[in-house]
């Protein structure tokens, strides 16, 4: 049975996938989903190799909602500079924090493994590692890619199927892409989790019968200016 | 041939996946380079798409090295290229210099970072000046200025071909931003676009007995007297010259009836357009220029929009501390439109910015 707020003590989720696949967005959204539950919650931006482009500019946003946030801020980083690619010490123990623990963790199947350095990660029992992916990226555009894709990881435990394009997202791209995505996760015995569609989308999407469950989001990285 | 793009469809990419894509598609062989931000997702997603498609890649010791090593390849008719940014953008100036003196086809992709020296790994429009000017000599190159995704995919397919045609050293000159900003564009393959994508030939080895099949290749980067230097730099002028009017580019928006024209270039030039809109929907007649090719520039065809205008006031915004503003100037000297100055060294300019600006100086 899939995590939910009734059956776990806490929710513990780490957020993988190509880049500019969503992670940061899908994090963002659940740590919020959680905050309005009114759970306690972290959200921990593991990005070590650029942690300049990440949820930095949305600190103070997501801070004012709630959500307790780690990362490298403006003052944190200062005199890092470019050579400064380095684990935040709080990100290192993020998992001693209390309550639910959402890691967005950047860069790709090489980010993915920083969640080794992350303490207690691997003997953790209530991780569970989540892989995004949108079907309108390069590298993840066609059943054999995905299924290339997903290999490339150690270890995973659902799917988030979140096929975008954009302002440009249509639901015929939200099926196709969704579509395939299931279909690779059920050869490999993966459950997808749910597929994230742009809430803009609602009322359309609500006319389409899909198999697999929906949640609906939010887009907060637009507000990034590199977005 | 194997066709890398196969059916034309919309994907959603990071700027540096899309110059990637179109190094692919404009059957680039090899990549030299070293790793720098804001470029370096250029490398590795070349890296990831070069096993698959029989490509090659070398990660040399150093910027000067990875220039080198392109102008070498490039002798050898490999269809060669590098990325850099900021200080590698500074330590390649040597190699472009040379490109250029030996007439290679060097095509380049900088991705603007802030400075001076290190400065930041994000953003600025700082490395105009290096990237169309540097260099010991007389700068005769061809820089792209891109603003959008579909644009760096489109100009790292031209700029090959510009380079391979013309040989002289050819840039996109793309930023940070534009680098990291994720968005959808159309990938094509060039053929469906009715796009030739000009065949690399070897400059050195070439068939023949020197003397009696052929005249000897003379590639220089270095001559004896300062006679023959002049005649070769005269020569190289010349033909740069001639050819100015087929390349440059430039786009306009809105600036038939404009009280006043904002110019500007690259990723700000987005900002613009938006200001020039959200301005004329509360009655204020903005309009707005920019030039794609910063090196040659679209001189006649400024003047000509400024002439053509009810112009009062120009205003040339970027981000950087007036690297665009003195091109301009030099440009359309003699043109008396009084000019105004948005200078944001190494910081984004949105829409709101320039509607502010434009509000206080009208």
């Amino acid at each position: 049975m899939w995590v939910t707020e009734q059956n776990v003590a806490r929710v513990v989720e780490a957020y993988v996938g190509e880049y500019a696949s969503g992670k940061s967005e899908m994090a963002i959204n659940r740590a919020l989903e959680l905050k309005n539950q009114g759970r306690q919650v972290t959200l921990v931006d593991l990005d070590t190799v650029e942690p300049f482009y990440t949820l930095r500019p949305l600190q103070d946003k997501l801070e004012n909602l709630g959500v307790n946030l780690i990362c490298l801020s403006a003052k944190d980083s200062f005199g890092l500079g470019e050579t400064g690619a380095m684990l935040n010490p709080k990100a290192r123990w993020a998992l001693r924090h209390e309550g639910d623990i959402i890691l967005d963790i950047g860069y790709g199947i090489h980010g993915a493994k920083t969640l080794n350095l992350v303490e207690g990660a691997n003997e953790s029992e209530e991780l569970k590692i989540l892989l995004v992916i949108n079907y309108t990226r390069p590298m993840t555009n066609s059943r054999e890619r995905i299924k290339e894709y997903i290999k490339s990881f150690d270890r995973i435990d659902g799917i988030i199927a979140n096929t975008h394009l954009a302002n440009e997202t249509t639901v015929e791209i939200i099926k196709k892409g969704n579509t395939e995505i299931a279909a690779v996760a059920e050869e490999n015995n993966l459950p997808v989790v749910y597929m994230a569609v742009d809430i803009r989308l609602a009322e359309e999407v609500n006319q389409h019968e899909f198999e697999i469950p929906i949640k609906f989001i939010n887009r907060y990285m637009p507000e990034a200016i590199w977005s | 041939m194997q066709k890398v793009i196969g059916e034309t469809k919309k994907a959603f990419l990071t700027g540096n996946e899309a110059i990637a894509w179109g190094c692919l598609a404009a059957e680039a062989e090899i990549m030299f380079g070293y790793p720098i931000t804001p470029q370096n997702e250029i490398m590795h997603y070349w890296t990831r798409l070069a096993p698959k498609y029989g490509k090659n890649f070398l990660q040399t010791e150093d910027e000067i090295s990875a220039g080198f090593t392109v102008c070498g390849a490039l002798q050898t008719g490999l269809k060669a290229f590098t990325a850099t940014a900021g200080p590698g953008n500074v330590l390649m100036q040597e190699p472009f210099g040379m490109a250029e003196a030996m007439r290679l086809p060097f095509f380049a992709i900088i991705q603007q970072r802030g400075g001076p020296s290190s400065g930041t790994v994000i953003y600025s429009q700082q490395e105009v000046s290096l990237t169309a000017h540097g260099g010991n000599g007389e700068g005769h190159r061809i820089v792209y200025s891109t603003a959008n995704h579909q644009e760096l995919y489109d100009y790292t397919i031209k700029g090959f071909n510009t380079a391979w045609k013309y040989r002289f050293p050819t840039f996109l000159l793309g930023d940070g931003y534009q680098a990291k900003m994720r968005e959808p564009l159309e990938m094509y393959d060039p053929s469906d676009r009715g796009i030739e994508i000009i065949k690399p030939f070897p400059l050195i080895g070439l068939e023949g007995h020197i003397g009696e099949d052929r005249e000897p290749q003379h590639l220089r980067n270095i001559y004896s007297l300062e006679e023959e230097l002049y005649d070769v730099v005269l020569k190289y002028d010349s033909e740069y010259d001639s050819i100015k009017a087929e390349l440059v580019e430039f786009s306009e928006m809105q600036c038939e009836d404009a009280e006043i024209i904002i110019i500007s270039h690259g990723v700000v030039s987005r900002a613009a357009e938006d200001a020039v809109k959200a301005l004329r929907a509360q009655g204020i007649k903005a309009g707005c220029f920019r030039p794609i090719t910063l090196r040659p520039f679209p001189r006649e065809q400024l003047l000509a929009v400024i002439d053509k205008s009810n112009a009062k006031k120009m205003l040339i915004a970027e981000s950087a501390m007036g690297q665009l503003e003195r091109i301009v100037k030099y440009e359309i000297y003699g043109q008396t439109l009084p000019v105004e100055t948005l200078f944001m060294p190494g910081v984004g300019i949105i829409d709101y910015d320039l509607i502010n600006k434009v509000k206080s100086i009208i």
